[in-house]
């Protein structure tokens, strides 16, 4: 009787049991099938966390990867999924996540304020409901959330050392484009200089706590993106204009204390529909359209809340100073432009920039281009830098730590939902290290620490449709260095990868970087440390789901680890070529460093493929390494790419 | 008298100074060649390799100044400092052994490091009193330096290693009974095929292969049953790679008499001890029931052997 009911369960549990493999991903799939070839597991990629002395400053989420590095995939695919139109808070709220530290238990709140903390400090000006929302929700945050929260972040630190953060502490990420003529004397002493720097940064750098100022941040995003969605639902439902608006305002007695009245006062601004002219050091404006031009400016040495709401034109903005443009240090700093093709011209430490504070630039529509130098387009130290373009043909240009980059305690990324975008990064800094004429990047979903010191960040981008080109030169592309992690994930598209080492998925030392581009005939294109690879207790891996694909890579590339490192590439269909020109470090390839080996995968799940190296179509392979192989197997059909297409 | 015993106070207190100056003179020296011969910068490559040299050529007295910054954090700076110990070679080797008390864990796995790289036997006993040392990391590195030096003297101080907790430890040991031939291991080897961390699991694999065949293979005839995947299926890799006669026989008697992983283990193990198939075993392997990714495998491996025979000729 007994063994009759057991048999009934069995049976009705077969089909969840069939139904369950058949869930499975087809990465998976292949890891567990070539692991198990090669007599490895796919838990043998996984790193302690005391190869070296862990510090205070690492991010639990990569403290957790770094034990199950695989999981990565699963990482990626949640964050893209974290992305919702036109709710920039919801995305900066899941990103906050990811800065729990590892050994934090409570995060800290912003400061909470109540709303007669204002009311009672201010007039009305305008008589308009809408708009008189939207100004004392920024009050608030300017007047009281912003300056309250950073106090609660900083608390513990001494003058000095809050001096110390806009100083030194920058320096670290600043670099001098005549470094390459000091001579060997003067570059020991700059690099002793920043020695000192970081140890006298590490001794105190625990005390800050970036959570309140970070969360105040992304309640105000959550909070005004309400007021301005009402304000601007009633300009498109033309019940009033904006004119009348701004013109429906009381009488203001002469000598009257303009700083007194909500939205009149020093460092506020409204402009209306023509062509206005900002310049200076804002803390708000509010411009209802016209093709504007902003000349900003912002002084580190007396910090404070940025807040610019732009409804529509064709606008320029430029930086006069650092730390512009949707650019929080030690506050927050925030730009919305809702329409129009606008140019975006920074320094430093802007667009998107969080240092020590959140940084945000939400740019809705129109072909956009933004340009700058160092820690911008979504950068973050010490905080949140995100760049969210939902519309239009955009380009990115910037030199270095940018484009989704991630410092210590720091999250930089960009979300570009729509277009045929294009990002370069580099050309400015030169490698003096490896090269004579190469330049660094360390950027384009880039995380950096500063090792041994202190773990570093994460670095993201996610760009969701559009035929897009990445183009990098060291140390870019999903990758990062020290403790930290790099993300590219590209949904769709025929998209190009441009970077000549360090990239495309690399990790290199203690760190993770992973990129997956999930349809297109995309084409990666580098020379060394790419495409899947994962040097000193590091994991690469890049995954390409759909599409034929063309690689092209020279050495310790295409599924290579070194150093004790692990390397995948996983590419699941199409029609895909492989080229490399040193077989012996390619194509499932692990280093013997330290007598154990790394590992390197390389697993083509389906379609004819063509090859230069070890791999061949229809075909396993094991290479003359510790410990590394391929596969080339057919386990799916159908592209589902060209399926897509073909409709 | 009273004037002689001044004059021989002031003698005292300059030759005193005066070492202190050299001292003081000479370690600027060793400071300031080691800056170059560390630097990592392009255009001063071609300066670091003489000025290695060079402080090598100081000898055993800037091995204190160099032990000094063994806990460095750059880690340039620690492979020059282990450089220029393995060319001092021997002379380094006595203040390297004191060092092996130093307080700091971080600066004895390093000096462990180096002295493995000397390969010099008069560490063996000064290396095997750090084998239990509370921090992996020296452990790891002294057991590993015992199989640079390969002394016997420290046959159960390795062995014992091999029980570790950590797998990094346990590698090196498997790596060090390799390195040091010791056959009392064979069946503990064979154990650790199995091991959760594939660097031990791996490596036991290489270190089998490096002791005596006949042994070993009679050694695996039982296991190739084992519950573990992995003592299976590198078991079979390794009676594969030695491919005597008896090692061939116990894979094809193996392979008549098993079904799934075992049968293609063995199909895979065979077509690597023959790669010419003189036996005739890839017929009767490709007739085989094995499913697609199987006879994939298979396919691939005949390939493999075919090519690399090509290569040859």
């Amino acid at each position: 009787m007994n063994m009759k009911i057991i048999i009934a369960i069995l049976f009705c549990l077969a089909p969840f049991s069939i139904s369950a493999q058949e869930d499975e991903k087809p990465e998976q799939f292949g890891l567990n099938h070539l692991t198990e070839y090669l007599s490895l597991k796919q838990s043998d990629i996984s790193f302690r966390s005391d190869y070296t002395e862990p510090d205070l400053f690492r991010l639990k989420v990569i403290a957790d990867l770094m034990n199950q590095p695989l999981e990565m995939i699963s990482y990626v695919d949640n964050l893209k999924s974290s992305f919702v139109k036109k709710q920039p808070g919801l995305v900066a709220s899941y990103l906050f996540q990811d800065l729990q530290k590892a050994n934090q238990t409570y995060r800290e709140k912003a400061y909470f304020a109540d709303i007669s903390e204002i009311q009672r400090n201010y007039n009305l000006y305008y008589t308009d409901i809408t708009l008189n929302q939207l100004l004392t929700r920024a009050a608030v945050y300017l007047d009281v959330v912003f300056p309250r929260s950073i106090d609660k972040s900083l608390a513990l630190l001494s003058k000095d050392e809050k001096k110390f953060l806009t100083n030194q502490f920058k320096e670290l990420l600043v670099q001098r484009v005549d470094d390459e003529f000091l001579s060997v004397e003067a570059m020991d002493s700059l690099d002793k200089i920043e020695e000192v720097y970081i140890e006298e940064f590490v001794a105190f750098g625990n005390k800050i706590d970036k959570d309140p100022i970070i969360d105040a941040g992304i309640s105000s995003v959550k909070e005004l993106m309400l007021e301005i969605n009402s304000l601007r639902q009633l300009l498109k439902s033309k019940v009033i204009s904006s004119e009348k608006i701004l013109n429906d305002a009381v009488y203001l007695p002469k000598n009257a204390n303009l700083d007194a009245y909500l939205g009149r006062q020093s460092g506020w601004k409204i402009g209306g529909t023509g062509n206005d002219y900002y310049s200076g050091d804002y803390k708000f404006i509010l411009d209802f359209g016209g093709d504007d031009v902003y000349d900003l400016s912002y002084d580190p040495e007396n910090p404070h809340g940025v807040i610019i709401i732009d409804l529509s034109g064709n606008d320029t903005y430029r930086s006069q100073t650092d730390f512009t443009l949707g650019s929080g240090c030690l506050s927050v700093g925030l730009l919305f432009d809702f329409e129009g093709n606008d140019r975006y011209d920074a320094k430093s430490f802007s667009i998107g920039s969080g240092f020590f504070g959140m940084g945000m630039l939400y740019d809705v529509s129109g072909d956009d281009r933004y340009d700058g130098d160092t820690h911008i387009q979504g950068a973050g130290s010490f905080g949140l830098g995100l760049l969210i373009d939902e519309d239009g043909r955009d380009m990115y240009n910037a030199a270095l730590y940018s484009q989704g980059f991630g410092f210590i305690e720091g999250l930089g990324s960009i979300f570009d939902i729509k277009g045929a975008d294009s990002y370069y990064a580099g050309g400015k800094y030169k490698d003096i290290l490896r090269y004579d004429e190469h330049y660094l990047s360390l950027s384009q979903g880039f995380g950096y620490g500063l090792r041994p010191y202190a773990s570093g960040g994460i670095g993201a981008i996610v760009d969701m449709q559009g035929n897009d080109s990445y183009y990098s030169d060291i140390f870019a592309q999903a990758a990062s260095y020290w403790w930290s992690l790099g993300v590219i994930y590209d949904s769709s598209g025929n998209d190009s990868y441009n970077c000549f080492q360090y990239g495309q998925g690399c990790g290199t030392h203690m760190t993770l970087g992973v990129l997956i581009d999930d349809y297109g005939n995309d084409v990666y294109f580098g020379k060394g440390l790419m495409q899947g690879v994962g040097h000193d207790y590091s994991c690469g891996l890049l995954l390409d789901r759909h599409g034929n694909d063309t690689y092209t890579a020279y050495d310790l590339s295409q599924g290579a680890g070194s150093a004790n490192g692990a390397g995948l590439l996983i590419d699941n269909e199409g029609d895909d070529r492989y080229f490399i020109k040193n077989k012996k470090n390619t194509q499932g390839y692990g280093n013997p460093r330290r007598d154990f080996g790394s590992i390197g995968l390389f697993i083509d799940l389906s379609g004819t493929d063509q090859y230069y190296g070890n791999g061949k179509d229809n075909f396993y392979w094991k290479t003359k390494s510790k410990w590394g192989g391929g596969m080339d197997i057919e386990t799916i059909k159908k592209d589902s790419s060209e399926v897509k297409n073909e409709k | 008298m009273r004037n002689k015993f001044l004059l021989l106070t002031l003698l005292i207190i300059i030759s005193i100074v005066g070492n202190i100056s050299a001292q003081s003179s000479f370690k600027k020296q060793v400071d300031s060649l080691f800056v170059i011969a560390s630097s990592g910068e392009l255009k001063y490559r071609d300066l670091i390799k003489p000025t290695i040299e060079e402080l090598a050529e100081l000898g055993k007295d800037i091995v204190p100044i160099l032990v000094d910054k063994l806990d460095t954090k750059s880690a340039r700076e620690r492979l020059t400092i282990i450089n220029i110990f393995k060319k001092i070679g021997s002379d380094a080797v006595p203040y390297l052994i004191t060092s092996l008390k130093n307080p700091n864990g971080l600066i004895v796995q390093r000096v462990c490091w180096a002295i493995g790289d000397i390969k010099d036997s008069s560490a063996v006993d000064a290396l095997i009193g750090v084998t239990s040392h509370t921090r992996w990391q020296v452990r790891d590195q002294a057991v590993g330096a015992l199989g640079d030096i390969a002394d016997n003297k420290a046959d159960d101080a390795v062995l014992c290693a091999l029980h570790d907790s950590i797998g990094q430890v346990r590698k090196a040991a498997v790596v060090s009974v390799g390195k040091m031939r010791i056959i009392e291991s064979v069946s503990q080897l064979i154990h650790l095929l199995g091991d959760d961390f594939y660097g031990a699991r791996m490596s036991a694999a290489e270190a089998l292969l490096k002791l005596d065949s006949n042994y070993v293979a009679e050694s695996l005839a039982d296991s190739l049953k084992s519950t573990n995947t992995f003592v299976r299926s590198l078991g079979c890799f390794i009676l594969g790679e030695i491919a005597t006669d008896y090692a061939v026989d116990i894979l094809h008697r193996t392979f008549l008499n098993s079904t799934g992983d075992l049968k293609l283990h063995t199909s895979l193990a065979l077509i690597n001890a023959d790669p010419n198939d003189l036996c005739g075993y890839q017929n009767l392997i490709v007739n085989a029931d094995f499913d697609k990714f199987s006879m994939l495998k298979i396919k691939s491996a005949i390939s493999a052997v075919q090519d690399a025979d090509n290569s040859l000729k």
